[in-house]
């Protein structure tokens, strides 16, 4: 039996995925905790699992005018860096007490790294996107330089191994299907596929809503970008009056005045059980909110905003599983022949997305996760 | 058009006028869909803030400007040489000019 401990951030995104590892590493007898902040991780991880807590500034609003390079500077500068500086002193206190014989440190969580390397201690890196697998700075090396020395700067300066890239291995939660031919940072990056696991609904849904003979089109922004979303949300209700679907329509702020008859608005969905049951997908192509409909062979609208989401969008596309628009100018006359197109099966589309989706399964998920954190 | 002044003209064409007018021929038929009709396109015009290109828009600008301009422009070469700060504020005219540079360069062999 061994101990593991998931150091992640306040980021829904990054924590989904270590769930159904731990769950599948407990079923086997080890014994695994967080370390994170405390409500944001409870609330995923549920009321039975050991959370440990670090003092984690959580992603501050960011308007829909902040992409691009400028999302960068602002990702790493106000957030990820002030982060890993918070989370250290937290994370060697749970190291302290839980005494792991692994970390699965976040990419994003980087002090998780960096305190596991400064103890001594083997670590895993959790990549839960797979954006930063392609070298996505690789074009500009001054930006690069700029990155790596204020990482380092977190160590006092001391050099290393890159926090977000753990020498004793990476698990990816992706597949070649999706990532495309891309060369790997090293051999042991572990392409597991995602790991999706039926997770408590933490919220209720009118399955009345969902009619069988048309088509269902879920609309979502995913959970770090409501305040960036009211234009194209008010843009894709009108796309969707004019088509023969019904919809749903995740508005976390409530920001849409005029709902047409065949929308349906919701401040939250319980996605997981909704996707076996939509036939399209909007979304802003975060990397979880894209492998969960993938899984069910849903074909995308991919609407990137910012940072890893246009590399996800590209793979989308690339893969064949969806038509990517503009975010910041898509109208309802682009998205509506978007969907329009995602829908049609003669496009291809929701087939392309079904052979992603069969790669994730055949890849082993969880399971396959497990199997190599138990070889560390 | 911002750009009054007509550069000197090396190897018979190139001009700051004519390059900034070409460049902004391509960005147009790239957001050409998404109607840059509002959208006035002057050498102070920034690729980020003013025209959301996002990064695989810069890989078809790249494109576009090696069939138009050969080798002699090497616009990876022309990103790779900035910082974040620049990169964050990087403007067409920035790009005009490199292109002017690179050209005159060329001519003179």
């Amino acid at each position: 039996m061994s101990r593991f401990l998931f150091v992640v951030p306040p980021l829904v995104g990054h924590v989904n995925p270590t769930i159904g590892v731990a769950a599948e590493l407990v079923a086997r007898g080890h014994a695994v905790a967080w370390a994170g902040h405390h409500d944001v991780v409870r609330k995923l991880v549920g009321d039975d699992a050991a959370v440990l807590d670090c003092a984690s500034p959580e992603l501050a609003a960011r308007g829909s005018d902040l992409t691009g390079p400028a999302a960068f500077r602002f990702l790493w500068q106000d957030f990820l860096l002030p982060l890993a500086r918070a989370m250290a002193p937290g994370v060697r206190a749970a190291v302290a007490e839980f005494a792991p014989d692994v970390v699965v440190a976040d990419q994003q969580a980087v002090a998780g790294g960096l305190v596991a390397e400064e103890l001594g201690l083997p670590w895993v890196t959790s990549a839960t996107t797979s954006a930063e697998l392609v070298d996505p700075l690789s074009g500009m090396p001054k930006v690069k330089t700029w990155l790596a020395e204020r990482i380092d700067g977190l160590r006092g300066g001391s050099g290393g191994p890159d926090p977000r890239f753990s020498p004793h291995g990476v698990l990816a939660f992706t597949t070649r299907e999706l990532l495309g031919p891309v060369e790997l940072p090293h051999d042991d990056v572990w392409l597991v596929g995602p790991s999706v696991l039926p997770r408590p609904s933490t919220s209720d849904f009118p399955w009345e809503w969902i009619v069988e003979g048309t088509p269902t089109v879920l609309v979502t922004l995913g959970t770090a970008n409501a305040d960036a979303g009211h234009r194209f949300l008010a843009q894709a209700a009108q796309a969707l009056s004019r088509l023969p679907v019904r919809a749903v329509l995740v508005d976390p702020d409530s920001s849409l005045s005029e709902v047409p008859d065949n929308v349906l608005v919701r401040r939250h969905v319980p996605q997981l059980d909704l996707l076996p049951r939509v036939d399209a997908v909007v979304c802003h192509a975060g990397h979880n909110t894209v492998c969960e409909s993938l899984w069910h062979g849903v074909p995308l609208v991919v609407a990137p905003i910012r940072d890893d989401q246009p590399i996800v969008a590209g793979q989308v596309v690339a893969a064949g599983a969806g038509v990517r628009v503009r975010f910041s100018r898509a109208t309802s006359a682009h998205l509506a022949d978007a969907i329009t197109t995602v829908l049609d099966d003669t496009t291809g589309h929701r087939r392309a997305a079904a052979v992603v989706g069969d790669s994730f399964r055949a890849a082993g998920g969880a399971a396959r996760a497990a199997d190599h954190l138990e070889k560390v | 058009m911002s750009v009054d002044t007509t550069a000197p003209v090396t190897g018979g064409q190139v001009t700051e006028d004519t390059v900034l007018a070409e460049i902004s021929g391509m960005l147009r038929v790239l957001l050409d869909e998404y109607g840059l009709d509002d959208v006035e396109i002057t050498m102070d015009t920034r690729f980020h803030e003013d025209l959301e290109l996002e990064s695989i828009d810069l890989v078809s600008l790249s494109a576009d400007l090696k069939e138009r301009y050969g080798d002699e422009v090497n616009f990876a070469e022309f990103i790779a040489g900035f910082e974040l700060e620049e990169i964050i504020a990087m403007t067409v005219g920035q790009l005009v000019d490199h292109v002017v540079v690179s050209l005159r360069e060329a001519a003179r062999g």
